[in-house]
């Protein structure tokens, strides 16, 4: 069994070697987990919309839950207007939901906690974003960086700082999901490490650790895909409903 | 009239719900997930001022100046939405 508490990071090759011109694009375990999980979702759903019994089974509760969870972060924080892309902030959150959730199940691979992953889901958002607001508003989207009430002298400085805070969106977005996934699964493995190496007399403490940290895993697992979802509400009302 | 004493009570109850919706709209939702969107929103706002000056710097060629100035123009973007985010949590 490998010591290093780095190697459940590493990507390695299912199956034969394919090849795209000179890109790779071979199936991986990161494909694999994707495709479990997006399987899986789609089981959950399937069988949970299959019979709609008035006194709900586990599974449709399961459904109808997380179905009303959203629609209510979607109203709650987009508004009305937002209700078009229910569809595509509901297939996120689960993805990434059922992604950091498999992950935690041991001898799995958490596709989350590689920086490519999300950052591509928080790219995807930010370039459809701002193509939905240059949609709706026009050139008049730009108003965004000009916050109004701001002196002439400071105006400058001010786009500027207004510009980095919308381009940090995307890194902030998905470096936040990475670090917390990459750094909880990380923590979790150099304690287990531990309980080995103190054997049976000094294990314990560790154990008890890792035991505690679990739960601590399981909750920000919950809440980074949370969190993933909400953000994507917030810039989508930026989008939505100018403000300035 | 006992319909219009049904009428009083329904209308009581809805501002009875309606007040304790706006109440639960007050509470941060999870104070947590703030606490990891700052924290985070912070570094990035530094990387990304400090990834435009670099790039400024390549195609202008002025080496070392506009990194500087975009990585403390980062850093003041960064605590302006701290500040920010701040003040929409006490609303």
């Amino acid at each position: 069994m490998a010591t290093n508490p780095m190697h459940q990071f590493e990507v390695y090759r299912i199956g034969p070697e394919i090849k795209l011109g000179e890109i790779d694009i071979s199936f991986t375990n990161a494909s694999l987990f994707m495709v479990i999980s997006s399987i899986a979702i789609l089981l959950v759903f399937n069988l949970g919309t299959k019979k709609n019994s008035l006194i709900p089974s586990k599974i449709q509760l399961l459904a109808e839950l997380s179905y009303t969870f959203v629609s209510k972060m979607i109203s709650d924080t987009a508004g009305s207007k937002a209700k078009p892309y229910f569809s595509f902030i509901f297939s996120l959150f689960m993805f990434v939901l059922f992604c950091n959730m498999f992950g935690m199940i041991p001898y799995t691979f958490t596709v989350t906690s590689h920086i490519i992953v999300t950052f591509m889901l928080a790219a995807f958002i930010f370039i459809g974003v701002t193509i939905i607001g240059f949609m709706k508003h026009g050139i008049g989207y730009l108003k965004l960086f000009v916050p109004s009430g701001v002196p002439i002298v400071l105006l400058p400085l001010i786009v500027v700082i207004e510009i980095i805070s919308y381009l940090s969106r995307p890194i902030s977005l998905s470096v936040r999901l990475f670090a917390n996934m990459m750094a909880g699964h990380t923590m979790m493995k150099v304690f287990g490490g531990f309980v080995i190496s103190l054997g049976i007399i000094g294990g314990w403490l560790p154990l008890s650790f890792s035991v505690a940290l679990t739960g601590l895993e399981i909750l920000v697992a919950f809440l980074q895909a949370y969190v993933f979802a909400i953000l994507t509400c917030i810039y989508l009302n930026d989008a939505l409903n100018l403000h300035h | 009239m006992p319909k219009n004493t049904f009428k009083t009570r329904l209308e009581i109850a809805k501002n009875k719900l309606l007040k304790k919706k706006l109440y639960q709209d007050n509470q941060p939702t999870s104070s947590l997930g703030t606490a990891f969107k700052m924290s985070t929103e912070l570094v990035a706002h530094v990387a990304v001022g400090t990834i435009i000056g670099f790039i400024l710097d390549k195609t202008f060629g002025t080496k070392p100046w506009l990194i500087l100035i975009f990585f403390f123009v980062g850093v003041v973007a960064g605590i302006i939405n701290v500040f920010k985010s701040a003040k929409n949590m006490q609303k």
